[in-house]
This record gives C-alpha cells, sequence and structure tokens, in this order.
C-alpha cells in the first residue's frame, strides 16, 4: 500500500465541558468506582494544562508533527465490556501455549482466560476496566504510580482510556510462560486509547507480552488514527519482570506509546518493543531506577519500510546505588523511511555505582532512508560506568562479500545480514512463538511488495 | 587435452586507481598444490580477493578461468557457485547467523539443491571431528567472537563441506601456533584429491611443511618473478625475499 492517499492529520478542537460531561458518562457505563471517575477528571485537566508541544521539546523537535493528529475524542463504548466474548478475527500474534490471555477488539472483550497454575497462585490477567470493578484497591493504588504524565498524550490517555488491561503477580508468584494482551484495531473505530498496567510484587515473576494487530489492513481511511498506549510497569524489589509489545497496527495510523518502568531494589526489568506498522510510531520508554541494585534491559526493533516514521525517546534515570541498566535499539529503514532515537541516561548524584548502557543501530538498505541517534548523558554521579554508542550506515559490504563468497546470492545475503542484526533483539522476547512472529513480520516488511502484507 | 582447473592469465588489478597486480599468470592443473609466496605490500591478498571477485578490487585486465570458462565477469557467489573458495585472511563476523544456518545456506546454492537435513547433520559432524571441532561450534554466529584459531577451522571447516574444485589459502598459516597449524593443514590435505586444487598465499614456509606444494612462485610488485619446485621454498626460507627484491629493482630501473 501507497502512502499517497495518506490524509494529512486533522487537528480538533477541545471542547473541556463537552469532554468532562463525555468522560463522566464513560466512567458510569462501565460502572467504575469514583476515585476512577476522579483519576480520569484529574488526568484531564492535567492534559488542558498542557500544551500538544511547543517544539522546542528535545522529546518533539524531530518528529514530524504535521502527521500526529492534536485530537482527544472519547471512544465509543461498545458492547461486550462486561466481559461477553465476541467474535473477532483470529489474531496474528495468537499464541499456542500460554499462561493467561486477554483479547479486545475496540474495547471489548473477545477473550480472556488464565491457567489454574497461575490463578492459585493469584496471579491476575483481566481487561483494566474489569478489574477496577473487581481489585479496587489494587488499581486505585498502582494506576498512574509511576508518576504524573510526560505531555499531553499521556495525560488524555489516563483520562481516556477505553481499553486496556491489568496484570498482577502478587508477592512470590512465580509464572515462567508468558501472560498474552491482544488487541485488535478496529480500523473503521478512529483513535483508540490504552492502557496497559503491569505490577510484579516483591520477589515474584510474570512476563506480558502486548501484541497490537488492525482487524483489516488494507482498508483506505479517511482519516488518520490515532493510538495510544500508556504502559506502566512496575517490578517491585526482586520482581523479575518482562515486558515485550509488537505492534502492526494499520499502515496509515499515528501510533504514540508512553512506556514507564519503575525498577524496585535488586529487581529486573526488561522491556522489549517491536514495530512494525502505523505511518509514524513514536515510543516514550521512561525507565525509573530509583532503588539500589536493580537491572534493566530495554530493547527496540523496527523494520521502516514506504515513508515511515519511528521514533524513540528513551530515558534512563538512575537515582539509586549500583543499577543497571542497557538500551539497546536497532533498525533497518528501507525506501524514504526515518527513523529517531533520542536517548537519554540521567544519573542524579545519588546514583553512584550506576552502570548505565546505550547503543543505537540503524541500518539503511535504500539511499532514501536514514536516521538520527542521538545518545545523552547527564551524569552527576562521579563513580559510575556509561557508555553510548550511536550507527547509522549502510550492511557492511565486508559481511555480504564473505557470504556471498560461499556461494549466496547478493540478495539473500542481506536479508541474512539484516536478519542477524535484528535477532539480538528479538532473542530479549520471553517467548519462543511470538520470537518466531516477530522473524515473520521482519521478512514481510522487508518484502518489495508491501500490497501482500 | 582437456582444459587446465584454473588459469590465471595475465591479470591486472586494481585498488582505488593503484595498480598492485602487474600481469600474472599461473597455471593449476587438477590434483596440483601451487604456493604463491611474497613479502608484505607484494600483492598477495589483492590476488586472493581478486580472484573471489571482491568489490574493492578492479579487474583491469586478464582473464581468470576456471574449467576452460572466464569467471572473470562473474559475481563472487557465482565464481563460488562455479566451485572457487577464498579462504579468508581475515574471515568476517556476521553477528545474528548462526554457523549452522550459514553453513546449510552455503552448501544448498554450492549444490544447486537444499541439502537434506539428515545428509547435512552426518556430514557436518565427520567434518568437525575431523578438525577436531565441538559440535556446540556450529551453534554460534559466523565469525563471531572467535579466536584467530577458530577463525581459520572455520575456514577449513567450510572448504571441507563445499568441496569446491579450486581453493585459494589466504595466509591461512597466519596467527596460528603449532597444534592448530597442523590441524588446519591436515583439514587441508584430506579435502585435497586428483580432481581439485590448491593455491597456498603465504608470506611463511611453515605450513609448506604440512601442505606439500607441487610448484612454488615467488610474488614481488603483483608480479611472478621466480617459479620453481618446493626447494625454492626452502631457498626463500633461508636467504628471506631480499634478493628477488633487488632484483626487481634492477630490472626495473634498467627497463
Amino acid at each position: 500500500m501507497t502512502q499517497a492517499t495518506l490524509e494529512v492529520a486533522t487537528d480538533a478542537e477541545i471542547k473541556p465541558d463537552e469532554l468532562r460531561d463525555q468522560i463522566t458518562a464513560l466512567s458510569r457505563s462501565k460502572a467504575e468506582p469514583d476515585w476512577l471517575l476522579a483519576f480520569r477528571l484529574a488526568s484531564f485537566e492535567q492534559a488542558l494544562s498542557m500544551e500538544w508541544w511547543t517544539g522546542q521539546e528535545e522529546s518533539w523537535r524531530r518528529t514530524p508533527r504535521e502527521r500526529l493528529p492534536r485530537r482527544a475524542r472519547v471512544g465509543r463504548v461498545a458492547g461486550g465490556s462486561n466481559g461477553t466474548p465476541i467474535s473477532v478475527p483470529a489474531h496474528v500474534f495468537a499464541p499456542d501455549a500460554h499462561a493467561g490471555m486477554v483479547h479486545q477488539i475496540d474495547g471489548r472483550v473477545a477473550a480472556s482466560d488464565l491457567a489454574e497454575h497461575a490463578r492459585a497462585q493469584g496471579v491476575i490477567i483481566k481487561p483494566l476496566a474489569a478489574a477496577a470493578r473487581e481489585n479496587p484497591d489494587l488499581i486505585q493504588e498502582w494506576l498512574g504510580a509511576v508518576g504524573p504524565p510526560a505531555d499531553r498524550y499521556e495525560a488524555f490517555g489516563r483520562a481516556l482510556w477505553t481499553q486496556g488491561v491489568f496484570v498482577y503477580a502478587p508477592r512470590g508468584a512465580v509464572v515462567d510462560e508468558s501472560l498474552f494482551y491482544l488487541v485488535t484495531q478496529d480500523v473503521q473505530q478512529g483513535d483508540h486509547w490504552h492502557y496497559t498496567l503491569v505490577v510484579a510484587e516483591r520477589e515474584s515473576q510474570v512476563s506480558l507480552i502486548d501484541g497490537g494487530d488492525a482487524d483489516d489492513r488494507r482498508a483506505d481511511l479517511e482519516e488518520t488514527p490515532l493510538i495510544h498506549a500508556s504502559v506502566e510497569l512496575i517490578a517491585e524489589d526482586g520482581a523479575n519482570l518482562q515486558f515485550a509489545s509488537v505492534q502492526r497496527w494499520h499502515r496509515q495510523t499515528a501510533a504514540i506509546s508512553t512506556t514507564r518502568g519503575r525498577v524496585g531494589r535488586d529487581a529486573t526489568l526488561r522491556v522489549t518493543t517491536a514495530a512494525f506498522g502505523a505511518d509514524l510510531d513514536k515510543q516514550r520508554i521512561d525507565i525509573d531506577m530509583s532503588q539500589n541494585g536493580g537491572y534493566a534491559d530495554i530493547r527496540g526493533l523496527f523494520v521502516g519500510d514506504g515513508k515511515q516514521h519511528i521514533e524513540h525517546v528513551t530515558r534512563q534515570y538512575h537515582n539509586g546505588v549500583g543499577a543497571t541498566s542497557d538500551l539497546l535499539i536497532r533498525g533497518v529503514l528501507t525506501d524514504e523511511s526515518q527513523a529517531v532515537q533520542y536517548g537519554l541516561i540521567r544519573i542524579t548524584p545519588e546514583g553512584q555505582k550506576t552502570n548505565a548502557h546505550q547503543t543505537m543501530r540503524n541500518l539503511l538498505l535504500d539511499d532514501g532512508a536514514g536516521a538520527d541517534p542521538i545518545p545523552m548523558l547527564e551524569i552527576e554521579a562521579d563513580d559510575v560506568k556509561c557508555s553510548h554508542a550511536a550507527a547509522v550506515g549502510p550492511v557492511d559490504p565486508d559481511q555480504l562479500f564473505y557470504l556471498q563468497a560461499r556461494g549466496i546470492p547478493p540478495k539473500v545475503a542481506e536479508r541474512m545480514v539484516v536478519r542477524g542484526f535484528l535477532s539480538e533483539i528479538a532473542d530479549g522476547v520471553p517467548d519462543e512463538h511470538m520470537r518466531d512472529v516477530i522473524d515473520e513480520l521482519v521478512e514481510i516488511q522487508l518484502e518489495p511488495v508491501k500490497a501482500s502484507s | 587435452m582437456t582444459s587446465p582447473l584454473f588459469e590465471i592469465d595475465a591479470l591486472q588489478v586494481a585498488v582505488e586507481d593503484k595498480q598492485i597486480v602487474n600481469g600474472l599468470s599461473l597455471t593449476l592443473q587438477p590434483g596440483e598444490v601451487h604456493a604463491i609466496m611474497g613479502p608484505n605490500g607484494s600483492g598477495k591478498s589483492t590476488l586472493a580477493n581478486s580472484l573471489m571477485g571482491h568489490p574493492r578490487y578492479t579487474i583491469t585486465g586478464g582473464d581468470i578461468r576456471l574449467q576452460g570458462d572466464s569467471i572473470t565477469e562473474m559475481a563472487p557467489d557465482e565464481r563460488a557457485r562455479a566451485g572457487l573458495f577464498l579462504a579468508f585472511q581475515y574471515p568476517t563476523d556476521i553477528p545474528g547467523v548462526s554457523m549452522i544456518n550459514f553453513l546449510r545456506r552455503a552448501i544448498s546454492a554450492r549444490r544447486g539443491e537444499e541439502i537434506p537435513v539428515r545428509e547435512y547433520r552426518q556430514l557436518l559432524n565427520e567434518v568437525l571431528g575431523r578438525l577436531q571441532m565441538d559440535e556446540q561450534f556450529v551453534r554460534r554466529y559466523v565469525n563471531d567472537g572467535f579466536s584467530g584459531g577458530e577463525k581459520k577451522r572455520a575456514e577449513i571447516l567450510q572448504l571441507g563441506l563445499l568441496q569446491p574444485l579450486v581453493a585459494v589459502m589466504d595466509e591461512t598459516d597466519s596467527g596460528l601456533d603449532i597444534d592448530a597449524l597442523r590441524i588446519v593443514s591436515e583439514g587441508i590435505n584430506t579435502f585435497h584429491s586428483d580432481d581439485n586444487a590448491i593455491l597456498l598465499i603465504t608470506h611463511y614456509q611453515r605450513i609448506l611443511r604440512y601442505v606439500q606444494p607441487d610448484h612454488v612462485h615467488v610474488l614481488i610488485d603483483g608480479r611472478i618473478v621466480e617459479s620453481g619446485d618446493a626447494s625454492l621454498a626452502e631457498r626463500l626460507e633461508r636467504d628471506g625475499y631480499e634478493p628477488f627484491m633487488e632484483r626487481t629493482k634492477a630490472e626495473v630501473l634498467s627497463s
């Protein structure tokens, strides 16, 4: 599908009174507790107090902002939100085996289950709306606990969300297999606001895979759909939380996500994101290492084609002693696609003995493709180990020659190098089936003819 | 009479407009081992890489023929499928691409059809065993984190698996300790048969104690200045390249 039909993103005037009423009606229709309505309305007021952007912010300067809708609409509140299963097309990420799953389309629940061994340990995976009714204490304690919203989108996301998931592992609970949260984008529905909340209590171990796909990838849309995802990941002391998100949204979509991780003392957080779809994909990943001895491993993978813009804005915030964080972003860009990585390592005077590293590597397969990796260090402690590396370039001709010298044709050789290059990121995904799916999506995305994908 | 297995005919090679190989000719018959010996800067690596078709090296004159057919215009992968092999002096690491996957693709490319899994495993284990290499070795990424010795062994592993007609060995002996040198040399000797030919390109004579050459050539300034039998290598070991270089200089001055 070419980009020629892409509509310019539209702006819509924000009418505060009207929206407040709509938010209230939304909350009531979902039988939400009063505090949750209050949370939505407070987030809404925060959003109103913010600008979309001024364009001067480092995190917005390099974004093609004209391709982003400045819009805040309350989505349709569809039937089936009480947990009644509905029928939806098979999801590309549907797993063979899993410990639990929630599948939503346009806020409706298509499937929800949880394995007995996980349930017996008190593990929860359920739609966020259901959790707000059934586990109000947990949601009230943790929703938004990662801190105030970073920008207007995130603030609106907290106010307007109509779909989401809650994953919870109580103290000491261990689930080896991954839980799945699958979302099917209803491309005719327009904007989607998602909310994902994962809480791993002390010494627990849980893994969530968040997969987004579109119900109709070939539809020619009149308006750029906006998808916003708020993701809040909390790993309490000694916990091991793994999160992987893979998106293949409709090609006209503007996707914005904010992933916030909070890493407790000696806790481990692993975050892997893989971006394939959307016209513009802007990911903010913010990891808070305020406790001592935590470990965070953040990996990003993307394959861009057409005129896609793929952007990572990351922050590794070290305010605890002896914590380690690694950021590794690798992308492949074809056609005229563009990538930006703005990565900040911030170490406060409290962050002694920090190990913080970031690496951004971009492979350009076509002349029109480009990438702008910008690693930044702000270090106020004097006993730390930090490194950053950024690279943009074509496939190494010596690697191609080596493979060709063994009889492998140039196109196949290039594909092998590219897949090898990306595999290090995909290896961070804690589920074999999902790694295979990512591998397939890489392959599809690299095909010169996009119409069939 | 049938055509020779491999012919290099008045080959000229330039790197970035600088002429490195200046009209080099060499003929390899089936079953022969040739050694090209030369000092640093004599054009050894340029020759090796240009034979394989590295894009950085431009062939400005002459011809390369395999079984009588010119391969000069062929892409590297076509040359490889036709039966030419280069053991790299500095094998390139390719992170994320496993040896086992790479080798299977390479063998299938060389054969022109997919090698069945069962046959592949058998063949792999046989050649690995011969080179005293662990099976786990092929789980690693291509040349990634390999020691110098492991890289050279991996090249010989590929030689054994791909069964080329002509193997060009570019300084395969460099950086090897004595045990590794012996194993690598045995690998070359096991591969060698009456149907194939080997071109050893080396600075030192020591590998020639293990792999016996039929012909030895001295390479100075991109051309062969002397050819002889194995005793020529011994002469080089004793006297060094200096006498040949002096002679070449004198010839250039008098011409």
